[in-house]
């Protein structure tokens, strides 16, 4: 029921390349959606992820994740046009309330309030993005050269995970049969039988976890110092969109040093459009972050491609 | 010099008077096969985690004797390079993967040891290949079936090239198919590689005949030990169930010779008995069965994922009776068990309990219905077996007519009243589990493979508190991949396959009349005695039939 919200292997493009190339490319969509405020950034930035989570076969996830998205992006606009007074472009007067004072809703607060919703769904599509293309596996033995420890326990976690997610069902299922409702009552009659079922997960884990220490001990686990197994091919096709990446980086650090990709909301709306460069910025930007998709459909398309990247 | 050599053994765990190994003298040499059996609780998982270096270092305790590997003090070797000599296996694959993926979990212990790169891809790429996992290499663990997980924790100890491979009951949480391809392994292993196996189990049908040596260990101590044919000798003389039925039956016959195998049997039958026309055995058929407890009319139940699970099931099951089903998995015997129970909602037909409608009900159970699921694990949360049975009368606001000492006394668990379940052995958890869901009083009881890992003698416990339950009218359907336990206690077997039923009727008439799902006595005498199923059934079929003279020596 979890399985498309985690890393599956489709043999596709984004999903071959080398994983340090993979996460600088996802960390600069990253740091560009925290940096960028200017509205036709974020929302170029936000077709880049989409193009690329298209590319990665995974529209029917990102579609959950856009509804789940919705449910938390349109109280934030709501609540946020509400409560700022900042704007000067008052187009709506409500009644005053204690604690708040009078209630107004001012042009530049929707606007805000629109911005950073589109923010918020780029870092949420980021995320989504990552768990389509990058394979934990990859990720941990990356950081397993740097901090061993710490990635065996990621590991153990993502590998645990979906077997307790099948646990806490079944131990549900046995509840039920034995009488517990968890539909009936109110939420404080309702929350001590979930606690009941956590703790049920929690001791089973817990003897789980003697038996799965006791495996790694008889396979040698802090015996000594370790090796590490997995090497990943680097390939000219992480250099493409390695470079790409860092040219989007670069370009962005240059457009926010002039104000190009920066917006002013309060008192009053900057100019999205500052000049010709703020539209030439954007598509640089876009185009060089676009370079792993082009990449990946002319690596579906054309078998001389795909031998030479 | 042996491989293995331990000297007065004696070993307590942490906080326990009772020693787990007790004065244990035993040898084992190199490329030799070695079985241990035994009862649950008997030693003989302690016995193999000394074998592995695991007992006294990872679990701490009081530890006397030695055990020496190679004529070296185990005690004194270098953990990394005892992990080099000696592998384990445990029961559960879920409770030994580490890593994610199947590559990375077989070079999990490639990477402990710290080998170097290249050598690590070498013996991964061996690895994988020598057991056919090449194919899902790339594969995450969680998405492989039991069968493969359990092969996945075989090649990543057998990627650490030990000398010695200790297996603990492997194949207790596989189904039959699954359990037959890893013993298959595990002889090649040991006749092509030469590696010495010693392996732990007391489901013998399968592994009795690839012994070169037998071990039975009780109370801590090794009972016997010789070849499979003298302990079979030894065990029957003394009613010690450690046997395979096939070799049971010969020498409750009184043969010079013992067979361990359904060929061997066969052999020795047809040398030794004229074929003789039996008439065939009448099931015994309840011409009125009573009542339906349960009806399920052209039931059809399909996952989100498109799986028609269950297709045009139709059945009834009277009080009384106790329905054994059996099938490969996949072939929908959870759901239907869950189905019975109202934990899934069909999406066509009617499932009626006792006349009342459970398709249409959103809360499952009234107390008339037990489910009793494979993990008793997922039942005990309370701090005394008293408290769990008082939780589902409380549940179902019913009070303690002297039902909860009724039940404890019924399963054996008076003394472990006040006891935390969770300090209980896994059969004691099972029967507190069991009693947990018997306490409403159900017409109606479900149980998913209830005799996994058990021993001979706890699955004969199970087998006849059921049959005793059935007498009282309570209906019990059960799932199992275990047919003798079927054939000895049900009354009636259902094949399920590909979510349909594909036979249906009473146990000597379906497992009477199947090949593979049949009993090993079933096997043997198949086209001599027909619809013989169990070690009683041979005996009261081919005993009087049994020349009172000296048996013809096996022809080979």
């Amino acid at each position: 029921m979890f399985d498309q919200f985690f890393y599956q292997d489709k043999g596709l493009f984004l999903q071959s390349l080398h994983p340090a190339a993979a996460l600088t490319y996802l960390g600069i969509l990253f740091v560009l959606a925290l940096v960028f405020t200017n509205p036709l950034y974020l929302l170029g930035l936000l077709l880049v992820v989409v193009l690329a989570i298209s590319a990665a076969r995974g529209l029917a996830v990102w579609e959950i994740y856009l509804r789940l998205s919705l449910g938390l992006l349109l109280p934030v606009i709501i609540v946020n046009a509400l409560l700022t007074h900042a704007g000067k472009t008052i187009i709506w007067l409500g009644p005053r309330l204690p604690v708040f004072g009078r209630l107004t809703v001012s042009l530049e607060a929707i606007c805000y309030g629109a911005a950073m919703s589109v923010r918020l769904l780029a870092i949420i599509s980021i995320f989504c993005l990552y768990n389509l293309m990058v394979h934990p596996d990859k990720v941990l033995s990356l950081l397993a050269r740097f901090a061993s420890r710490s990635a065996l326990v990621l590991s153990l976690a993502t590998r645990l995970f979906p077997t307790m997610v099948r646990q806490m069902a079944n131990i549900q299922e046995v509840q039920m049969v034995r009488g517990v409702d968890f539909h009936a009552g109110t939420l404080k009659e309702r929350l001590p039988r979930y606690a009941a079922l956590m703790n049920i997960l929690l001791l089973s884990s817990l003897e789980d976890s003697l038996e799965i220490a006791e495996a790694m001990q008889a396979r040698a686990f802090g015996s000594g110092r370790r090796s590490c197994y997995r090497r990943d091919t680097w390939r000219p096709r992480d250099s493409l969109c390695l470079g790409g990446a860092l040219l989007a980086l670069a370009t962005a650090v240059y457009g926010q040093a002039k104000g190009f990709s920066t917006f002013i909301f309060y008192p009053q709306l900057d100019y999205l459009i500052k000049g010709p460069m703020t539209i030439i910025i954007l598509i640089i930007i876009i185009l060089s972050l676009s370079v792993p998709m082009v990449l990946s459909w002319g690596w579906q398309r054309c078998p001389y491609f795909n031998a030479k990247i | 010099m042996p491989l293995f050599q331990c000297e007065n053994l004696t070993y307590y765990y942490p906080d326990r008077e009772k020693p787990a190994l007790k004065g244990i003298d035993l040898s084992i040499e190199e490329g030799e096969f070695l079985l241990i059996t035994g009862g649950s609780g008997s030693g003989k998982s302690s016995l193999a985690r000394a074998l592995a270096g695991l007992i006294p270092d990872f679990y701490g305790g009081r530890f006397g004797g030695k055990v020496y590997f190679q004529g070296r003090d185990m005690g004194q070797m270098d953990r990394r390079k005892l992990a080099r000599e000696v592998g384990i296996v445990f029961q559960d694959p879920e409770k030994q993967l580490v890593m994610t993926s199947v590559e990375a979990e077989i070079a999990f212990g490639l990477e402990n040891l710290g080998l170097p790169q290249a050598e690590m891809s070498r013996r991964v790429a061996e690895v994988l290949s020598f057991l056919d996992l090449a194919e899902v290499r790339q594969e995450f663990t969680a998405h492989l079936s039991g069968g493969q997980k359990q092969k996945l924790a075989l090649a990543a100890v057998l990627a650490m090239q030990p000398r010695a491979l200790v297996l603990d009951e492997p194949t207790s949480q596989l189904d039959p198919v699954a359990a037959e391809e890893f013993f298959n392994l595990i002889k090649r292993l040991n006749e092509e590689m030469g590696l010495t196996i010693i392996l732990i189990e007391q489901r013998l049908e399968r592994c009795f005949h690839l012994a070169d040596r037998v071990v039975l260990i009780e109370d801590g101590q090794v009972k016997y030990e010789g070849t499979a044919e003298q302990l079979a000798r030894w065990a029957v003389a003394r009613e010690i169930p450690f046997i395979p039925p096939v070799a049971r039956f010969f020498v409750r016959l009184g043969f010079p010779s013992v067979p361990v195998t359904v060929k061997e049997g066969r052999r020795l039958l047809r040398s030794n008995f004229n074929y003789r026309k039996f008439p065939p055995l009448r099931p015994v058929v309840n011409e009125n069965p009573g009542e339906p407890v349960l009806t399920m009319s052209r039931v059809w139940f399909t996952y989100p994922n498109g799986k028609e699970a269950l297709q045009d099931i139709s059945l009834q099951i009277a009080g009384g009776e106790l329905v054994a089903i059996l099938g490969n998995n996949g072939a929908g015997k959870s759901t239907l068990l869950k189905t019975m129970a109202g934990l899934l909602k069909p999406g066509r037909g009617r499932v009626q309990v006792m006349g009342r409608d459970l398709s249409n009900e959103c809360r499952p159970g009234d107390g008339r219905i037990a489910y009793l699921s494979q993990n008793p694990n997922d039942y005990l949360f309370q701090d005394t077996v008293e408290e769990e049975l008082l939780f589902t009368l409380k549940n179902f606001g019913l009070t303690d007519d002297g039902v909860v000492d009724e039940l404890l006394e019924k399963l054996g668990l008076q003394r472990y009243r006040r006891v935390n379940p969770r300090d209980l052995s896994s059969g004691e958890r099972q029967r507190v589990a069991l009693a947990s869901i018997l306490v409403t009083r159900p017409r109606l009881l479900v149980l998913d493979e209830p005799t996994r890992g058990m021993d001979y003698r706890l699955k004969d416990e199970l087998g006849g508190m059921l049959t005793g339950l059935s007498r009282e009218g309570v209906s019990v359907v059960l799932v199992t991949h275990d047919v003798e336990f079927a054939a000895a206690y049900a009354t009636r077997v259902l094949l399920l396959f590909a979510g349909r039923i594909v036979a249906d009727g009473p146990k000597h008439q379906v497992l009477g009349q199947s090949v593979f799902y049949s009993t090993q006595i079933g096997k043997m005498c198949r086209g001599y005695v027909d619809g013989v199923l169990t070690l009683q059934d041979a005996l009261d079929r081919l005993e009087p039939v049994w020349p009172a003279r000296q048996a013809v020596p096996e022809v080979r």
